[in-house]
């Protein structure tokens, strides 16, 4: 992405992040990233390498274990329960097992974001079945979500992920139980919003995904972080990234 | 189904409705409630009659007149008599006084009775005199200077103003008015615990939701506000419940100790003010239910990120 003023601000900001679990050794170890806000990254490595630690710092839904970590310019080290929930209503997040609430209809799942905030029910309406319709579940709406199938799950997620307009849009294998056709279209929208002003950052192993979309990488290999421009052709292990 | 409109409803994010906590929390609110409701009406009981006690037994006072030790019974008779009559006559004139009303023999044998049988002649007996003094409305006496004057009127009268066996009384009443309050202070102990626990339960139940809910950007109050709206609403039919059963049986109570001889328990009855208390307990128990439910849930949440 080209820096422009408005993005000069950093959405995120790690400055040698680690990150453990327990006693456990380090997951991730010095991680030091400034994702511009605006920015669209792709995130890689092999299974195992962290991406999912490191969206779930990036989604606050852990603090570091050490290190300096700022979202949206605020220090969370140091940030409290109420602070990090306000900034968590920034960020939408597509989390690869979905995480839905299944006894709730896809309606009240996509709304769950909004009605957090304390939108009234009219605009919630308004604005959830919009977005049913365009990711194709309106005929869905009432349906219970653990009545659908993956790729419809996938699509409520999403659709959950950026009902509220987040500034940042964290994705953990967005597309990777839809079909082929619908697949370009969630991507679609992603680039939409971020040309909205979204700062994405997609977690895939899909080469295609990649090379079909021209965004820088960050790829995890060994416990750090390196950042590649976009690359038509490269192998996910990390081997000919440079 | 899937395309069922009709099942717009919105739905609580937390699905609390199915929890088995909840019957167990209704039963032990609504034992709770019945026990607290039981115990209350004893402890108001007990100040009712305690206040009773006090209104029959302020303003007024009695005067003993020892009987004579002459051996000729005639003599000491009408010894007695004129020490009667001199004090009644001193009570009559005194500032404080508003109406002196010897006891008859008849009234005096009535006191006896209880104590003595029917098988024994009053009248051949040494039995002391009484005379009940009312004073006036909002009379001061100094009863250590009445009994001083009353001694040089006559040697044989002595001043009882109840307070020695009141005192044994209101001793007595305040012992089981702490029980009763220790009761109800245990009751309302075990039973915010067993919110506590049940809500702590149903927290780790729910655990999956609630980590979703704070990802989404919920604030620990919109969790604590949806538990507390549901262990309130919880906490209230408990304690209609227990107190449909605790009023027949306060009722049950008081008819009971009605029948005791003496009075002195029918002299506890509840006013109009005791059993708005009472019938208001659901309310409170359902207060207690949503305010225990919701600190639960906030200092819980508390430990998560």
């Amino acid at each position: 992405m080209t820096e422009t003023k408005d993005n000069i601000c950093p959405i995120i900001e790690m400055h040698n992040v680690g990150i453990r679990y327990g006693q456990g050794p380090e997951i991730l170890s010095d991680i030091k990233l400034c994702l511009k806000k605006g920015s669209f990254h792709f995130l890689t490595g092999r299974s195992g390498a962290g991406k999912t630690s490191l969206l779930s710092l990036m989604y606050l839904a852990q603090k570091p274990s050490r290190g300096v970590m700022g979202v949206f310019g605020k220090n969370i080290n140091f940030a409290n329960r109420d602070s990090l929930s306000l900034l968590r209503r920034k960020i939408g997040v597509v989390f690869q097992d979905f995480r839905l609430l299944e006894h709730m209809s896809a309606f009240d799942n996509v709304a769950l974001p909004l009605r957090i905030c304390g939108m009234n029910d009219k605009e919630v309406k308004k604005r959830v079945t919009e977005l049913l319709a365009w990711v194709e579940l309106d005929k869905s709406m009432y349906a219970k979500a653990s009545t659908l199938s993956g790729g419809e799950k996938q699509r409520i997620a999403i659709a959950r992920a950026v009902i509220n307009r987040p500034e940042l849009l964290l994705a953990d294998e967005p597309t990777g139980n839809v079909d082929n056709d619908i697949a370009p279209k969630l991507m679609k929208l992603f680039v939409e919003l971020n040309k909205l002003g979204t700062t994405v950052v997609i977690a895939t192993h899909s080469e295609k995904l990649i090379t079909d979309f021209m965004y820088p990488r960050l790829h995890l290999q060994n416990r750090s972080l390196r950042v590649y421009p976009p690359a038509k052709v490269f192998g996910l292990g990390g081997g000919n990234e440079r | 189904m899937r395309d069922n409109e009709s099942k717009v409803q919105r739905k609580h994010e937390l699905p609390l409705e199915g929890d088995s906590t909840g019957v167990f929390l209704k039963v032990m609110i609504s034992i709770a409630v019945f026990i607290f409701a039981l115990t209350l009406a004893g402890v108001l009981s007990i100040n009712s009659m305690l206040q009773n006690w006090n209104n029959s037994i302020l303003g007024s006072f009695t005067v003993q007149i020892i009987p004579s030790t002459e051996s000729n019974h005639a003599k000491a008779v009408a010894e007695t008599i004129e020490n009667q009559n001199k004090t009644i006559e001193f009570l009559k004139k005194h500032e404080a006084v508003d109406v002196v009303t010897p006891l008859n023999d008849a009234q005096l044998q009535k006191l006896i009775k209880p104590w003595l049988g029917d098988g024994v002649d009053l009248a051949k007996l040494p039995i002391p005199r009484l005379i009940d003094v009312k004073l006036k409305p909002d009379a001061e006496l100094n009863y250590r200077k009445l009994a001083e004057q009353l001694a040089e009127v006559s040697p044989a009268a002595s001043l009882d103003n109840h307070k020695l066996w009141l005192n044994k009384l209101i001793h007595f009443a305040d012992g089981l008015k702490m029980v009763a309050m220790t009761i109800l202070i245990l009751v309302l102990l075990v039973n915010s615990g067993a919110i506590f626990y049940s809500t702590q339960t149903s927290l780790g139940l729910h655990k999956y939701i609630i980590e979703i809910l704070h990802l989404m950007g919920a604030k620990d109050t919109y969790i604590a506000q949806q538990y507390a709206r549901r262990t309130g609403w919880i906490g209230l039919i408990g304690g209609v419940i227990g107190i449909v059963l605790a009023i027949p049986a306060i009722f049950l109570l008081g008819n009971l100790a009605s029948e005791i001889e003496g009075g002195i328990i029918s002299e506890a009855n509840l006013s109009v003010m005791a059993w708005g208390i009472i019938f208001s307990l659901p309310l409170f128990a359902g207060a207690v239910a949503m305010l225990t439910a919701y600190y639960t849930v906030k200092r819980t949440l508390e430990k998560m990120i």
